[in-house]
């Protein structure tokens, strides 16, 4: 018999489905990824850290698990919603099935359920604080837990939970130092880095200039993370103070950190992007990108000051993309060009700033 | 400049690869080019289409797709541009044959859109191979072959199989997979036969690997987006447009999904494609590894299949691309407040199969390979692949409900691995029936290379209808539904009334985000057990059933009636609610309907959208046979029909009925004896004197209906048949060899409107779909056509018509004689339509709600004739089509039709033989005649005018005997016994240009066929009537007069005001 599961949200909506069977109850942000591919990579990516994930995609799960695109060392959402999950999936890189995966990931996770209904739900209320249970212990104090949860939750402790603690060294020994200001890096972004050739320090969130330039680096690069880049206000201030000294770039959660850094604002998006088909305009070259996203906070466009040059544009909701610095070489995008998952037409974006920071030797 | 004018290619008539999806291209492109301010200059010989509907485009010209017949529009016009992708693969080879040719300079027309030189590097096997190479894009080992020899020097070298493509064709006609020498050398003379170029590509076979493909759109700014991929169950080997192809992918990891991605930006950019485009994958089911298989730089079968299953217009913006817009500025329709620049994104799987004509067909070969032989298809949508599965198995129309079962059952483990490993239209379930039986996965993986994802899927359902099967828990019902069942197959398997039928529809929406912004699209499909999203229509709504999948006998016509019959209900102030299933046709396009439900059009969707809308009423006289088979179930559900009721329907569809009504009217009919059994079948042709016309009862279009013409036949026939059974009986009916007369009409209970009378040229015996049709009447009298309106009068009268009657009579002898009525629309409903102005559906629509003829603009009665004369000539597909017998008899053959007009008959025909593509030979052109003893004195007189027109007459010695007899010189041949050089040699080696292969009479099923085969594969008109010859000769002997657009024809014609 199959478990029961159910998504709470904090507004009292409840939507039923099956659990698959490590029972539990998770508390987080209810937000959905539209992307068709790329599970695997979605539900490790640490930008989700503390969510709980609807695909909107209805067959999750057919291609298995391969280990081999894993964004980071385990599952880091709270927990997953989908409709229906694949028990006998089929790929010559499948390590295991995805149910027997977010079992042993410990991962509450709901099948069956209305995903177009809680998108539904979700768009028009905006994100919201929600609780997944599966199994009869968690579903009798699903409820109480929530309204205690949405009371207190923040999202002041999910960049602490996933980004790294300790510095560590990828990449080329010898090539172009780069750091990576690691606020829940994707492994995808070592992974371009270091196909690039570069000599990466990966430090955390947290470090200090000094700590970032004792490996001398050519460049910085504030990667993505999970939540609100309000919550990281001494890592704006330290990249305040490092401003101009050497090439930042920064990525989705990185982009947003630079932009308050320089004085911009942010705000919450009504209910996000996540997802592999965001249009985004390069307004520099005059080309459309489809683009990777993964986030619930933008930069507000209106208040970039006159030293930042929006350089892209989302063409659905007319939301920043990207900006740089006028004088200075700072330059960033809330998208992600490291796709994974998601397609690749912004995956020149490292090389080309690498280069222009002279970094990597201009292209012959 | 902008353009001003824009000239628009469309794709001719139905054939097997080119069907109704340029139908849905062309309107969309002609729509959204007005939209824009430019005037539509249209060129299409199909009349069954919407896009030759003069509110299509301000000149319609149903004009032959040739060159010179579009050089001369050219030159009357002088169009600023063409646009020349998105009339499929006569579109585009005639606009390279216009710019080869130097026109398009000579008249200064800017080509829209993918350049010349795109086409030409994407068509030529050998540029585009190049071009993939330098580009590092992957593509299979190849040669170009322009001679059977060194094709078959390539294989030596390579070995077997290989697959032989063709360069500019179009659903691989002339290809195929080849595993020996001997079928190397056939296919290469067929291929090379085929192509414009006689250029064929020689590939090493990708034969297990999995076939995707990419719909990609570009802007002249180089922004690049995918529509949708989608993934074929069938792996390569099998045509797509054969193929079970499920979008989006479902095996692709996201890896493999952006690699083929990051692929088709890569070719469509080195290719420099200006608009849509179709890029075909093989990936390695074992290795992270593709090829690039083929690339079409046009609007295809697939990109209207990607449109209707993402609900992006792929056509309308491409046109807009064409016109130098770029995807960042163009508003995306669907939501209305983003931008076209945007990948959709499903939250829902889509599953099309396609539709084959082997139940037409009983010779043909039906085994599947490269050379697609389907002529249309049936899409599902649902929110797991198996719902979307069973939807596309139902929408078939065949009559099967589940996946196991449907007479498999019976068949032996051999003969179903023999199905799963050599697949045919059947494999699909065979693999069930395999699955059912418990052969193993792995089994039916290693037989078809059909990947295990699949077979799990399918064995869950065959899982599920064992459980139905053998006593369902309610739980298991409830499953059944929401995995796309219908109320009958689930009834049907559980043996009971376990599911009433609409209970639990949910409606969901197609909107391209996944729900992630609002849409606009009034564009759904069901679910169960889920939340429904549908908005009810501001106003009464009525519900329009559409026709579902094309198919020999139930084409595009009725697509072009459910149009209609929508715009006329929106025109009256009515919300119309179109079901229907097909991908490929304008009925699906969301913004036809103000609701669209992309469901099979069965009894359980037609009462859920009725119940969804609150609908006032169902109009099924518009969606052909499919529509009207729901009557009776619909009615006991208690929904309401609208126009003519189910009463008049079951009387039209029960013989004894009908025979009562005629009787009482005193109208005619062949005589006919209801026989339940071989000896009451013979007993009755003997009373009633051969040649006898034998079918069994309740058929549909023609199906079964053969001419016998002694008893021998008959037996066979029986033979053949479905078994006679007391409530299954064979209908026996007197032949009667007179003319054929065809009328549609529309009545409203007290007055009836007759636009016109067709007169067909071929007596009858051959199906009125496959005859020549000609309006105005050439030879009927006048007081014969009183007599038709007085018999069709009362006909509509006597069964309660309130809308559309289609009557076939036969005049015989100077008598009249009934053969068939239909209450719905017909094949002719278009023509006659667009011949006379007069809109023939709107008129039944507006009568099924209420309104009536005196209060119209049509007028009543049969109305004067026009001054100028339209041919229909059926077209056929024999050529995709192996071994099916050619010769035309009351089964329906063609695929589609074309249209000729002039003012006059002879005129007309010359065009309409022109646009059917049938090369007319010019004098001094070579004749093969074979006829029949029997047909020989009245081939005498036809065959002296093609003397007359200098051709050089070739015959077998009877024959010639004959011929000579008359005066007429004839070269003698021998008969294929005789040996060499005989009939086929002369037709293979074409030193002839036509064949007259008279088939009256009985069947000469051995040197005849061959003949008549012959002649297709070498690609060489044969006719099988005399009526036909006579036809043609008239058409040759005449000259066309010059293209004239149907608005002219009609503004030239004096049609009355209301009377």
């Amino acid at each position: 018999m199959a478990r029961k599961a159910s998504l709470f949200l904090a507004d009292g909506t409840r939507f039923d489905g099956e659990g698959l069977n490590h029972e539990g109850l998770a508390l987080g942000e209810a937000v959905f990824y539209t992307g068709m591919t790329g599970y695997e990579e979605a539900l490790t990516d640490p930008s989700y850290a503390g969510q709980i994930l609807t695909f909107t995609y209805p067959m999750i799960g057919n291609y298995g698990i391969s280990g081999t695109v894993a964004q980071y060392s385990r599952a880091c959402v709270s927990a997953a919603v989908m409709k229906r999950i694949s028990r006998h999936p089929s790929h010559h890189d499948m390590k295991t099935d995805l149910p027997a995966w977010l079992d042993a990931q410990a991962i509450p996770t709901m099948t069956g359920a209305d995903t177009r209904s809680i998108t539904i739900a979700l768009r028009e209320h905006g994100s919201i604080w929600a609780a997944l249970a599966v199994g009869e212990e968690a579903l009798a104090h699903a409820e109480a837990r929530l309204v205690a949860f949405a009371r207190t939750a923040t999202t002041k402790e999910l960049v602490p939970s996933v980004a790294t603690r300790q510095t560590h060294a990828a990449g080329h020994p010898h090539g172009p130092r780069v750091v990576v200001l690691d606020c829940g890096v994707k492994r995808a972004i070592i992974r371009d880095l270091a196909s690039l050739g570069a000599a990466i320090t990966v430090l955390p969130y947290d470090a200090t200039a000094e700590e970032i330039f004792r490996s001398d680096p050519q460049a910085i690069v504030i990667s993505p993370g999970p939540g609100d880049p309000a919550d990281l206000p001494q890592t704006v201030e330290m990249l305040k103070g490092i401003l101009g000294e050497r090439p930042l770039f920064g990525v989705c959660l990185g982009h947003q950190l630079l932009a308050l850094a320089c004085g911009a604002k942010t705000f919450k998006l009504p209910y996000g992007h996540r997802g592999g088909n965001q249009p985004v305009k390069d307004l520099l070259r005059n080309e459309v990108m489809v683009t990777a996203h993964n986030h619930g906070y933008a930069v507000d466009g209106d208040s970039l000051p006159a030293g930042l040059q929006a350089t892209m544009v989302n063409l659905n909701d007319g939301t920043n993309e990207g900006f740089r610095h006028r004088d200075l070489p700072v330059a960033a995008v809330q998208f992600h060009p490291e796709a994974s998952p998601g397609p690749y037409d912004a995956r020149h974006l490292f090389a080309e700033w690498l280069r222009e920071a002279g970094v990597l030797k201009a292209r012959s | 400049m902008a353009p001003r004018s824009v000239l628009v290619i469309g794709s001719g008539p139905i054939i097997i690869g080119q069907a109704a999806e340029f139908d849905y291209a062309g309107v969309q492109a002609c729509r959204s080019l007005r939209e824009e301010g430019r005037r539509v200059v249209l060129v299409n010989s199909n009349p069954a289409t919407i896009m030759t509907d003069p509110e299509v485009a301000e000149a319609v010209y149903l004009e032959p797709l040739t060159l010179p017949s579009v050089r001369s529009i050219i030159e009357r016009e002088r169009p600023d541009a063409l646009l020349p992708t998105l009339g499929g693969q006569t579109g585009l080879n005639l606009a390279v044959e216009l710019s080869d040719a130097g026109v398009l300079e000579e008249f200064r027309v800017e080509l829209l859109g993918t350049p010349v030189e795109t086409i030409k590097l994407a068509e030529d096997r050998n540029l585009f191979k190049t071009k993939m190479i330098e580009i590092g894009e992957p593509v299979p080992d190849s040669t170009i072959v322009t001679d059977v020899k060194s094709g078959v020097a390539f294989a030596q070298a390579r070995g077997y199989p290989l697959v032989v493509r063709p360069a500019y064709t179009l659903g691989g006609t002339g290809g195929g997979i080849v595993h020996t020498e001997q079928q190397l050398r056939e296919t290469l003379e067929s291929g090379l036969a085929a192509s414009i170029i006689h250029q064929v590509l020689l590939e090493t076979s990708l034969l297990g690997w999995k076939e995707i493909e990419y719909e990609v759109l570009r802007d002249r700014a180089n922004n690049c987006i995918i529509v949708c991929n989608m993934e074929n169950i069938d792996p390569v080997g099998v045509h797509t447009g054969d193929s079970i192809v499920v979008a989006p992918s479902q095996t692709l990891s996201d890896l493999e999904y952006q690699m083929l991605r990051t692929s088709s930006l890569n070719v469509i950019r080195a290719l420099n494609v200006q608009g849509g485009c179709n890029i075909q994958f093989a990936l390695h089911p074992e290795r992270t590894e593709y090829r690039i298989i083929e690339v079409n730089p046009r609007v295809s079968r697939s990109s209207a299949l990607a449109s209707k299953a993402t609900g992006y217009p792929i056509a309308k913006i491409a046109t807009k691309i064409a016109l130098g817009q770029t995807l960042d500025e163009i508003p995306n329709p669907v939501t209305g407040v983003t931008r076209a620049a945007y990948e959709p994104a499903l939250d829902y799987v889509v599953v099309k199969i396609p539709r084959w004509p082997f139940d037409k067909f009983p010779l043909a070969d039906t085994r599947l390979g490269t050379q697609m032989k389907s002529t249309g298809e049936a899409m599902g949508i649902g929110r797991t692949f198996g719902a979307a599965l069973l939807k596309a198995v139902r929408g078939l129309d065949l009559q099967r409900e589940t996946l196991s079962g449907n007479g498999l059952s019976a068949w032996r483990d051999e003969e179903i691995e023999a199905v799963i490993a050599q697949p045919n239209h059947d494999r699909l379930f065979a693999v069930a029936e395999a699955l059912r039986r418990g052969i193993a996965i792995a089994r039916v993986c290693e037989l078809s290379a059909i990947d295990p994802f699949w077979l799990h899927e399918i064995l869950e359902l065959v899982e599920l209808e064992e459980r139905l099967r053998n006593g369902a828990a309610r739980a298991d019902v409830a499953v059944a539904r929401e995995c796309g069942y219908s109320s009958a197959g689930i009834n049907g398997l559980v043996g009971e009334r376990a599911d009433k039928g609409s209970n639990g529809a949910a409606f969901r929406m197609v909107d391209t985000a996944a729900a992630e912004f609002p849409a606009k699209s009034p564009y759904y499909y069901i679910a169960h057990g889920e939340a429904d999203e549908m908005r009810l229509p501001a106003r009464d709504a009525v519900v329009v059933v559409g026709s579902g999948p094309i198919r020999i006998g139930q084409g595009i016509e009725f697509d072009y009636s459910s149009v209609h019959a929508a715009w006329a209900l929106r025109a009256a102030g009515c919300a119309s609610v179109v079901v229907n299933n097909n991908p490929e046709t304008v009925s699906t396009d969301f913004d036809i309907s103000d609701t669209l439900v992309f469901e099979p059009p069965g009894a359980d969707e037609v009462h859920a959208a009725y119940n969804a809308t609150h609908a006032k009423g169902v109009l099924l006289a518009f969606g052909g046979q499919t529509a009207i088979n729901l009557a009776h179930e619909l009615a006991q559900r208690g929904v309401r029909i609208i126009g003519s009721d189910r009463a008049t329907l079951d009387m039209a569809e029960d013989r004894r009925k009908f025979d009562d009504a005629l009787h009482r009217l005193g109208v005619a009919r062949p005589s006919g004896i209801a026989a339940a059994s071989f000896r009451e079948a013979r007993a009755a042709a003997r009373e009633l004197g051969f040649p006898v016309l034998v079918r069994p009862s309740y058929v549909l279009g023609g199906r079964g209906m053969e001419i016998v013409y002694n008893e021998g036949q008959l037996a066979s026939y029986a033979e053949a048949a479905p078994p006679i059974l007391p409530n299954a009986p064979l209908l026996v009916d007197k032949y009667l060899r007179g003319l054929e007369v065809e009328v549609d009409a529309a009545f409203d209970g007290r007055d009836i409107l007759i636009p016109g009378i067709f007169e067909h040229v071929e007596r009858a015996g051959i199906h009125s779909g496959d005859s020549i049709s000609v309006y105005p009447t050439q030879t009927v009298s006048p007081d014969m056509e009183s007599r038709i309106v007085e018999v069709t009068t009362a006909v509509a009268r006597e069964l309660q018509i309130r809308g559309l009657i289609n009557i076939q009579f036969v005049i015989h002898e100077g008598a009249l004689f009934i053969i068939e009525a239909n209450p719905r629309a017909s094949r002719t409903v278009p023509i006659i339509s667009k011949a006379t102005g007069i809109n023939l559906v709107a008129a039944a629509t507006r009568i099924a709600l209420g309104q009536k003829l005196s209060h119209m603009e049509y007028g009543t009665g049969l109305l004067p004739k026009a001054p100028f004369t339209v041919v229909k000539v059926p077209v056929f597909s024999f050529a995709k089509m192996r071994g099916v017998e050619t010769i035309l008899g009351p089964e329906m053959k063609s695929t589609g039709e074309v249209l000729g007009i002039d003012y006059s008959f002879a005129g007309a025909l010359r065009k309409g033989f022109i646009a059917a593509g049938i090369r007319l030979p010019e004098a001094g052109g070579r004749l093969l005649a074979t006829i029949a003893d029997q047909s020989k004195d009245e081939a005498i007189p036809v065959l002296r005018r093609y003397a007359n027109l200098g051709f050089t007459i070739v015959a077998t010695q009877g024959t010639r005997k004959a011929l000579q007899a008359a005066g007429i010189h004839a070269h003698g041949i021998n008969k294929i016994q005789d040996g060499s050089p005989h009939t086929l040699d002369i037709i293979t080696g074409h030193k002839v240009d036509l064949v007259i292969n008279d088939a009256t009479g009985p069947k000469e099923l051995n040197d005849s066929y061959r003949i008549r085969r012959a002649a297709v594969e070498a690609n060489v008109a044969c006719l099988t009537s005399l009526d036909t010859a006579r036809a043609l000769a008239e058409a040759l002997e005449s000259i066309a007069g010059p293209p004239r657009t149907l608005q002219e024809y009609r503004a030239a014609a004096v049609l009355p005001a209301v009377s």
